[in-house]
């Protein structure tokens, strides 16, 4: 039997059955076979599945004017939105991991509610909605906003799943009979089956051994195990159905590793982030699919059950499902939920519909979340009244046609990213390492004011690695410099690759990138990962230049006793500003940097960063040279 | 966080919280719980921005033309609590031109925002640290004059907006500005309880509303009364409560010793101690109160340096045994 199919097969009936309850799903995987099956089934099991377009805006998600109409009519024509279900209904949300945040806020407030309001009157009505979020998202790229995620009850990760079906037969059946069933008499019966002390506390227990913090995931288990309970035609819930509530609510969210017990001594303890040690191999009873958590016949006899063996065997149907990766994660300490997103200040400007700084209307069309510009519509309607003529029965003093619709503009600032390169190698380690991070963290200062993102990339050894992704939180940024060891060769390409690598993500995503390399600009591990001076030399020279080929900013800071032509060369062609910095110490450093800002933009608004740099995108000549 | 918010609705000067915390640790709840503590407000009938028929004059366009009649018709109201979702424009929240009956009958009218509905009320805002600055400037400068003056689309407007600012957020997500956080009066951090028997209660409550909401409400209902009559007592009496000069000078020192900018830190902590002795039903501040205050009042205003990770609130403690207990 296939465990995750079967589970996945039951998380599309429970939310079918009750989805404004459950508040709906996060569906984490590719388009394929695997996912349109589930669809599938989810559409044949809930016949009134509507979609939901990721850009539709505010107006159409919660109803208001209907422009067109309104115009033909002569009167106000509303339209009502499509959150606002009367029946409780899954919403489905294509694409969700590129939902735009304000889209994701409103619909967070709907589920969180269970209530529409109404224009601007203040008037509220109930809405029954949940929301089937298909999230398609990459490793490197952001999933779906974590404040939709938090709110949606099951999570569901069918990536790493090659084929559907191999379901239990129980689960065949209860599909099979669900659609002739009353829906409302079902949820009616579900709400009202009782649960017992013992299995509430031993989800609790479950929910906390694994640091799930938000009481969400308990109270969506719960309410689950119910439903799901209630599907089985069952009078009781029971720990099959407490089981399943948990691998679908609460595993997926877990933090970490319960600690370790007596019975469960090969599982790796949650050891501190030292970044050479390789994930240790999960314990192979959590990765072999399913031992059914308990058989249920012997539950009945005793409902006055411990909940302490209740808990452990939660738990242990609650591993039973993370895959092996999550657990090589979690032993690594690393939390799977990716760094907030948010609006920063400085940064490329970019036209948009929406926000920012307001610009000269244009002529178009009020769709996508555009606004309407009332004040040049009428202008531009005006001279043109004595043309068109008023329909006799109309009330209306203007006649206003499609064409004469202007939008409103407005300039907005995308975020920066400022990408941190240090090199931790034996070479800088020796003297250079301490100094480089108390210059980043003073840097990190300056960014903190500037409301910029942080991404730190250590590389040493062989390899470069992401230790920060993109954040703005400065306290992670902190402890994960603190964290950096020094030692080992020098993966100059490596980390321009690297660098690269997350740059284009952030370019992706609308945000602007730039560089921080922190190196004395001696490579000598190639590519491969392999000795060699002049070879290494080289894969840096043509990764510099391959940075350059994309326009990025970069500055150079020279970390090597004495200025370097080597570096030099290397930040020539990546079209970086090189500052050398003998005998630097780290506030040095941060004014050089500054200075380099002010050198040739504003000296007091040090947030026009971004635009410096891209003036210094041209190859540098004359370096700035500091004293010592 | 109870004890904050209540404070707040004692003496809405005090000037706001600040709830940080993970996700899903009930902060929207507390916020979304007052509305029902608080009693209903009298308020200028038809007037769209819930003016107080008492108040002379004022800036409220709608008013204006209300009071140029004989007699003032009133009309009873729950005190707002206004979410502004994360992704709000501009328009929503300043208001706007209303479209329709722009429109219909090409008439320029203001249609009012979010911040015309909080007034004298509460602005919640989930997520503040990831408002987008433009919104956050616009709110500093709002809360700060407690009017909101619209010049846009040729609409030239001003009408009160005072309310309470209620922010919540996770701080792993972004850190806010220090000119936002200098407005709150009152910061809290929520954590999830880590007591198993207390989650327990949490999760069988919540379980217990959604099978018959109606008797739960009215299971709580006695203890909400209780507890909106106990604040109210303690609204009357807190013009009566009496604060020392040496306890204003101990504000003083402490804040001083903390180094905070400005002098809304003392203001707050002043106001947020005897609007706490009034809950307590005393009729003078203690330093007792100061004690259990200054934690509250103080721990969001010293953020000097963004990367010194030691706990503020240890900070203030240990100010705090530094000036009181010489």
């Amino acid at each position: 039997m296939n465990l995750a199919w079967d589970d996945a097969l039951w998380a599309a009936a429970a939310l079918s059955v009750d989805p404004s309850g459950l508040r709906g799903v996060w569906l984490r995987a590719p388009h394929g076979p695997v996912r349109d099956n589930w669809l599938t089934e989810l559409t044949r099991l809930h016949p009134s599945l509507r979609r939901l377009p990721g850009h539709a805006d505010s107006e159409r998600l919660l109803g208001g004017l209907d422009l067109g109409a309104t115009l033909n009519a002569g009167r106000a024509v509303y339209q009502a939105g499509l959150l606002l279900q009367t029946s409780p209904t899954v919403l489905l949300l294509p694409m969700a991991e590129r939902l735009p945040d304000d889209t994701a806020a409103i619909l967070g407030q709907v589920l969180d509610q269970g209530q529409v309001t109404l224009g601007s009157s203040g008037m509220t009505q109930d809405s029954f909605i949940g929301v089937a979020a298909l999230d398609e998202a990459l490793e490197d790229e952001p999933p779906l906003a974590g404040g939709l995620q938090e709110r949606l009850g099951i999570w569901l990760d069918l990536r790493s799943m090659g084929r559907s079906g191999g379901e239990s037969e129980e689960t065949r059946l209860v599909l099979d009979t669900l659609p002739e069933l009353d829906m409302h008499a079902l949820r009616a019966h579900a709400l009202q089956l009782p649960v017992s002390d013992a299995q509430l506390t031993a989800m609790c227990q479950t929910a906390m051994a694994l640091g799930v913090d938000s009481l969400r995931a308990p109270l969506a288990a719960i309410k689950l195990a119910k439903v799901m309970a209630a599907l089985r035609g069952n009078d009781l819930v029971e720990d099959e159905d407490l089981g399943r509530a948990a691998r679908l609510v609460i595993t997926p969210r877990a933090t970490r590793l319960p600690p370790p017990e007596e019975d469960q001594q090969e599982q790796p303890p949650p050891e501190p982030p030292e970044q050479d040690s390789p994930p240790e191999e999960p314990p192979t009873e959590a990765t072999e699919p399913p031992q059914e958590p308990e058989p249920p016949a012997q539950e009945q006899d005793e409902p006055e059950f411990d909940p302490q063996h209740m808990a452990e065997l939660m738990l242990e149907a609650a591993l039973a499902s993370l895959p092996a990766d999550v657990l090589a994660q979690l032993a690594e300490g690393n939390k799977p939920a990716a760094a907030g997103r948010g609006q920063g200040r400085s940064g490329d400007r970019k036209m948009s519909f929406l926000r920012g700084t307001p610009m000269p209307p244009r002529p178009g069309n009020p769709r996508q979340g555009a606004r309407l510009h009332v004040l040049a519509t009428l202008n531009a309607a005006v001279p043109r009244q004595k043309l068109r003529r008023i329909p006799a029965n109309s009330k209306a003093r203007l006649a206003i046609r499609t064409e004469d619709f202007h939008v409103h503009r407005f300039a907005e600032n995308s975020p920066t990213c400022l990408i941190f390169a240090i090199d931790a190698s034996g070479s800088a380690a020796l003297h250079r390492l301490a100094e480089a991070k108390g210059a980043v963290e003073l840097l990190l200062a300056q960014s903190y004011a500037r409301r910029d993102q942080v991404c730190v990339i250590g590389f040493r050894g062989t390899t470069a690695e992401v230790l920060l992704p993109p954040t703005k939180s400065l306290v992670r940024a902190k402890r994960s410099l603190s964290g950096l060891p020094g030692g080992g060769g020098t993966p100059l390409a490596k980390a321009i690759e690297q660098s690269l690598q997350v740059a284009l993500a952030e370019k992706r995503l609308g945000h602007s990138p730039s560089l921080v390399m922190l190196s004395d600009g001696r490579p000598n591990v190639t590519l491969q990962g392999q000795g060699g001076r002049a070879q290494a030399l080289e894969d840096a020279l043509t990764l510099a230049r391959q940075w350059r080929s994309h326009g990025l900013p970069a500055i150079w800071l020279d970390t090597s006793a004495r200025p370097d032509p080597q570096a030099q060369q290397l930040a020539k062609e990546m079209g970086a500003r090189y500052v050398p910095l003998p005998l630097a110490n780290g506030s040095r450093m941060a004014q050089a940097v500054q200075a380099v800002q002010a050198g040739s933009a504003m000296p007091t608004v040090p947030s026009k960063l971004a635009p410096v740099w891209q003036k210094q995108a041209a190859p540098s000549t004359t370096p700035v040279w500091r004293n010592p | 966080m109870k004890l904050a918010i209540q404070i707040v609705a004692v003496d809405p000067k005090v000037g706001g919280v600040l709830a940080l915390g993970d996700r899903g640790t009930g902060k929207s709840t507390a916020v979304r719980a007052l509305a029902d503590l608080l009693p209903p407000i009298q308020v200028v009938k038809g007037c769209r921005y819930g003016c107080d028929p008492g108040s002379s004059g004022g800036t409220c366009p709608d008013c204006a033309i209300l009071k140029t009649g004989k007699k003032i018709a009133t009309e009873s109201k729950a005190v707002p609590v206004i979410d502004l979702p994360l992704g709000a424009t501009e328009d929503r929240v300043v208001g706007a031109l209303d479209l329709e009956q722009a429109l219909s009958q090409g008439v320029k009218a203001f249609s009012p925002g979010l911040l015309a509905q909080a007034n004298r009320g509460f602005l919640y805002i989930d997520e503040v640290n990831l408002l987008e600055d433009h919104l956050v400037d616009l709110l500093i400068d709002v809360a700060a004059s407690g009017e909101n003056v619209v010049e846009r689309e040729g609409l030239s407007v001003r009408h009160p907006a005072r309310f309470v600012l209620v922010g919540s957020g996770n701080p792993e997500e972004g850190e806010l500005r220090p000119q936002l956080l200098d407005r709150f009066g009152l910061s809290v951090e929520v954590k999830t309880p880590q007591d198993l028997d207390q989650r327990v209660l949490v999760i069988k409550r919540r379980d217990a509303f959604e099978r018959d909401p109606e008797a739960f409400r009215e299971a709580y209902a006695a203890d909400n009364e209780a507890l909106r009559n106990h604040i109210l007592k303690a609204r009357k009496t807190l013009d009566k409560v009496v604060t020392g000069d040496d306890l204003l000078r101990t504000c003083a020192q402490l804040c001083q010793k903390l180094g905070t900018d400005g002098l809304r830190a003392e203001l707050t902590l002043m106001r947020a101690s005897r609007a706490y002795a009034a809950i307590q039903g005393k009729k003078t501040v203690t330093t007792a109160h100061l004690r259990a205050i200054a934690p509250l009042a103080l721990r969001h205003r010293l953020r000097r340096n963004p990367l010194d990770d030691t706990g503020s609130g240890t900070r203030v403690q240990r100010a705090l045994e530094e000036v009181l207990g010489a």
